[in-house]
């Protein structure tokens, strides 16, 4: 999982702020933590009118100068202006600006690599896709990812190694200052976004399962609340119908031995007392059967409130043209050397499974190639000494 | 509690129209625009701007403290549980917490709700220390929840019928609420007025989240964050051993309580305290000064019988009599004149002239010796004495400047700048600071060690805060008070029997908070307990065995409070609830 997010540190913010600024074609004047920046004429800019006092931190004296801080309305502004600027483009992850990236079991091996040559045969794209994915439910703060997702144009695998080399290479403040628009149609792009989406979801599974359990518990605390409520109801109900069955249990025995006018009236009462205890009656056995049936309706409304909402959204496109090829790896220790060859991408590093030459299992950072004598040896195979 | 699956999950994948449509524009920032969006996936670099305008002298501000400051605010949006132990000043995380929600302008109307002893106190250094402005429901200007913005009240007070339907009508931005356990019962009004309480916000203090049993704990932790326990059935079942009433899944609940408490811990944290040296001087009254305190006695005890709406001045004569002939005087002359008709005119008049008769004032004398051994023995001979009245002070004064020592008066008339002033001169100069109860909490007073209770406050939240201007982060010095008594007064009663056995002079703030507000629970109010003692008492050993009461009752409370505190600090004994270092 390649999380492409990054800290919003004060420097982050200066570094960005004045690389952009610069890239839109301002002029800064840096005076200590204070920048007088100058847009030119033609900058379209709801931010730069011609020019601004920027102030690195929040100790602003000047009140007409702007805030340059991680939280500064400002900084929020020029990112949010920065990132629709252009959220497609292509770049080339070519050869000759990339070292061969080494596998992990070379990496951790204590062999010397005395040369790893790239011969590149063919040219491949990828499409590198940072999405924002967005978990939210009603009883837990909204939980959101950003998420980098390098796929594979023709045979839409995915290329994580990729997605490490494009973020590096985009972070870094030397390399990459512009690139060119995109060659891929929209029709062509479409089916390759829905397959990373997908990635997206399986990748972030297991964060969607914790706020789901989180979610779950919240939603049967407010069932039980309810149900509780709705228990303490019935009692209530249950007194009411009570109060007046003995109420009118009582009107009977006056009616049968009161005179004429106040039977009539006794009567009357009975009958409204008894209109009163059926629909209380109802109420209750309404109740008491929701009850029983453990209130579906309520239970649903709940569960639906407390439904956890995924929101898989594309922010970026690039298109990577990489180069794919043979490395030729030259290994030496004091008494030998050996020289192998395995499929290469730029950015995606070494393509193809190397297999110990004696156990056939395939070389990892733990068990890292360890000799060459008579082929590629793994560590747990190679003499111990 | 796995498979816990009741509610569904619904996956939208948005559609990428907008971007598709910007396939053939100028590509030439898009590296800025990744950038731009990978900061706006990052979470900000918060701090706490607002600390930096704080004024180290007014408060100063330990580690852990801005820590759980940070993690209430940032990590845990806005709703937590402080629960550090006694003493490691919850208070001042909660004041750093409001005064960065003030600088951030998220606060337009803050409640905080605290035990009735504690309010004023909770007002006095929120101002003093981070000069948030409080209104108290004991002010008089107080007129109502929906009249102020900023209030600190009493829950009880909150809770009334007069009160509750105004403060559940708001909704509030800011909800503090301190010693969060006395609404661990969810039959309870307290309870029911914090579930219908609207905040966005909300900050609750306890040093002892569990007070009987784990369920507290559950019903705390759910008023701030309903449903992350679950149901109570469900919490009991997973969390609770119910043979033994202990805790099992520990590494769920502690994962669980990360998200909304921060428990910090006094072995964890570097405050160090110097040694306190207490010194009580009790002196035999002259027979002039014995006198008059038996007439202003009898005169309370007979006036409070007849009419006990007269409490509060009653009160204020018995508590003067101790301090100063020139203290009582003239609260009796302005009794006298204001109310001619007064049925007790005769009595005043002869206490008056019981004053006049009074040459010789022996704490005053007493005094000297005091301040004379300072002058001998500390740098620049530096002394603060505290009295509660204006009266005493001008008088104390005087006399030490006769005797030729340096004085500084301090007292609520000045202006702020004059109070700084005078701290300043009495740094520079040495000497002796008389000063009534009005120096406030957050004055920087480090420099001096020798403290002197001319007179005793019957509120012991009072005495602790005499001393905490002394006695605090920063003293390098051993400190020494003195508390200075007559015989045979209240005042010996105050200090013999309930102070010492409370060990109060030796408590932390924290300590005494939670034996006032668990005194508070059982409907008792310090000083009226102190006052009512005194004028119900039929004879001298009646007096002395009520007052023995109280401070059993005290010592019980004070007892019960430590064994909380114990058992919390076994229940989450080995639970690392401060922040991860990853």
């Amino acid at each position: 999982m390649t999380d492409a997010a990054v800290p919003v540190t004060q420097s982050a913010v200066e570094n960005f702020a004045e690389q952009y600024l610069r890239s839109i074609g301002c002029d800064i004047d840096k005076q200590g933590n204070q920048w007088t920046v100058t847009a030119p004429n033609e900058v379209d800019n709801e931010l730069l009118t011609e020019s601004v006092t920027l102030v690195c931190g929040d100790n602003v004296d000047d009140e007409a100068a702007e805030e340059l801080h991680p939280e500064s309305p400002f900084f929020q502004t020029l990112l949010s202006e920065a990132s629709d600027r252009a959220p497609t483009g292509k770049l080339s992850l070519e050869a000759d600006n990339a070292d061969a990236q080494l596998p992990d079991w070379l990496q951790e091996s204590d062999l010397e690599v005395s040369s790893a040559k790239f011969t590149p045969y063919y040219d491949r794209t990828a499409l590198v896709v940072l999405f924002r994915a967005r978990v939210e439910t009603v009883s837990e703060y909204q939980t959101e990812l950003l998420q980098a997702v390098a796929i594979d144009t023709r045979s839409e695998s995915f290329l994580p190694t990729l997605e490490q080399a494009f973020l590096q290479r985009v972070s870094s403040d030397t390399e990459l200052k512009s690139s060119d628009s995109m060659d891929m149609q929209a029709a062509d792009v479409r089916p390759l976004l829905d397959t990373a989406s997908g990635q997206v979801v399986d990748r972030i599974q297991r964060t969607i399962d914790e706020i789901h359990q989180e979610a779950s518990r919240a939603a049967d605390a407010e069932v039980e609340e309810f149900r509780q409520m709705q228990q303490q109801r019935i009692g209530e109900l249950e007194e009411q119908l009570s109060n007046l069955s003995a109420r009118i249990a009582d009107l009977s025995d006056q009616i049968n031995s009161s005179d004429e006018s106040k039977r009539v009236e006794a009567l009357k009462e009975r009958k409204t007392l008894k209109n009163e205890h059926e629909d209380i009656q109802a109420e209750l056995d309404d109740l008491r059967q929701r009850r029983d049936q453990g209130f579906p309706k309520r239970q649903r409304e709940i569960r639906e409130r407390h439904a956890l909402d995924v929101q898989v959204e594309p922010l970026t496109i690039t298109e990577v043209e990489y180069e794919r090829g043979d490395l030729e790896i030259v290994l030496t220790t004091d008494e030998h050397t050996l020289e192998f060859t395995a499929g290469y991408g730029t950015g995606v590093g070494i393509t193809e499974t190397v297999n110990c030459s004696k156990c056939g299992r395939a070389f990892t950072d733990t068990n890292p190639v360890e000799d060459i004598a008579g082929g590629l040896i793994c560590l747990d195979c190679s003499p111990q000494e | 509690m796995d498979g816990y699956d009741l509610v569904d999950v619904e996956v939208t994948h948005k559609s990428a129209d907008d971007i598709l449509d910007s396939l053939s524009n100028d590509a030439d920032d898009h590296i800025q625009s990744v950038k731009a969006t990978r900061l706006q996936g990052g979470q900000p670099d918060s701090e706490l701007r607002s600390l930096k305008q704080l004024d180290e002298n007014s408060v100063k501000m330990l580690e852990h403290q801005v820590d759980a400051a940070y993690r209430a605010l940032f990590e845990m949006d806005g709703k937590a549980l402080l629960a550090d132990e006694v003493g490691l000043g919850k208070t001042i995380e909660v004041g750093m917490i409001l005064k960065e929600m003030h600088f951030r302008e998220t606060n337009d109307s803050v409640l905080i709700l605290t035990p009735a002893q504690l309010a004023k106190q909770w007002q006095a250094e929120l101002l003093e220390k981070f000069g948030l402005n409080f209104v108290c429901n004991y002010d008089d200007e107080f007129s109502g929840f929906d009249d102020h913005d900023y209030i600190i009240a009493s829950i009880d007070t909150a809770k009334s019928d007069r009160h509750r339907t105004t403060v559940l009508k708001r909704d509030w931005d800011v909800l503090v609420l301190d010693e969060a356990h006395y609404v661990k019962n969810e039959e309870t009004d307290r309870y029911d007025l914090i579930d219908r309480l609207s905040y966005n916000y909300a900050f609750f203090l306890t040093a002892t989240p569990i007070q009987n049993e784990l369920t507290d704990l559950y019903n705390v932790v759910s008023l701030l964050r309903p449903g992350l326990f679950g149901t109570r059935d469900v919490f009991h079942q997973y969390f609770v051993n119910n043979n033994q009433e202990t805790l099992v899944n520990r590494d769920e609940l502690q994962e669980r309580l990360h998200k909304v408490m921060i428990r910090n811990r006094r072995a964890d944290t570097d405050i160090d305290f110097t040694d306190r040296t207490i010194d009580t001087r009790k002196f035999d009254p002259s027979a002039e000064e014995r006198e008059l305190y038996q007439a202003v006695s009898d005169y309370v005890k007979g006036a409070y019988s007849q009419d006990q709406g007269q409490k509060l001045v009653l009160m204020l004569l018995q508590k003067e009599v101790v301090s100063s002939p020139a203290a009582l005087k003239a609260t009796i002359e302005k009794r006298l004149d204001e109310q001619s008709e007064l049925t007790h005119a005769d009595e005043l008049e002869s206490i008056l002239e019981l004053i006049e008769g009074i040459d010789t004032v022996t704490k005053q004398e007493r005094l000297l010796d005091i301040v004379e051994e300072a002058r001998e023995n500390v740098e620049k001979g530096r002394v603060i004495v505290f009295t509660q009245f204006r009266a005493t002070q001008r008088q104390v004064l005087e006399r030490l400047a006769t005797e030729g020592y340096t004085v500084h008066s301090f007292h609520g008339g000045h202006s702020s700048q004059e109070k700084e002033q005078i701290v300043r001169d009495f740094e520079e100069e040495g000497g002796v600071l008389v000063s009534t109860d009005a120096m406030s909490e957050g004055r920087n007073l480090q420099f001096c060690n020798i403290l002197v209770n001319y007179d005793l406050p019957w509120n012991p939240m009072r005495v602790e805060q005499r001393i905490g201007r002394i006695h605090r982060i920063g003293q390098k010095r051993s400190v020494f008070i003195f508390n200075m008594a007559l015989k045979d007064t209240v005042e010996e009663y105050v200090l013999e029997r309930l102070y010492h056995k409370i060990d109060l002079f030796q408590q932390s703030v924290g300590e005494l908070s939670s034996i006032l507000s668990r005194l508070e629970e059982s409907g008792t109010s310090f000083e009226d307990e102190i006052f009512e003692r005194l004028v119900n008492a039929n004879s001298e050993v009646d007096l002395e065995n009520d007052f023995d009461d109280m401070a059993i009752n005290l010592q019980e409370q004070r007892d019960l409070a430590d064994k909380l505190e114990e058992f919390n600090s076994g229940v989450f004994d080995g639970f690392d609830l401060g922040a991860s270092d990853d």
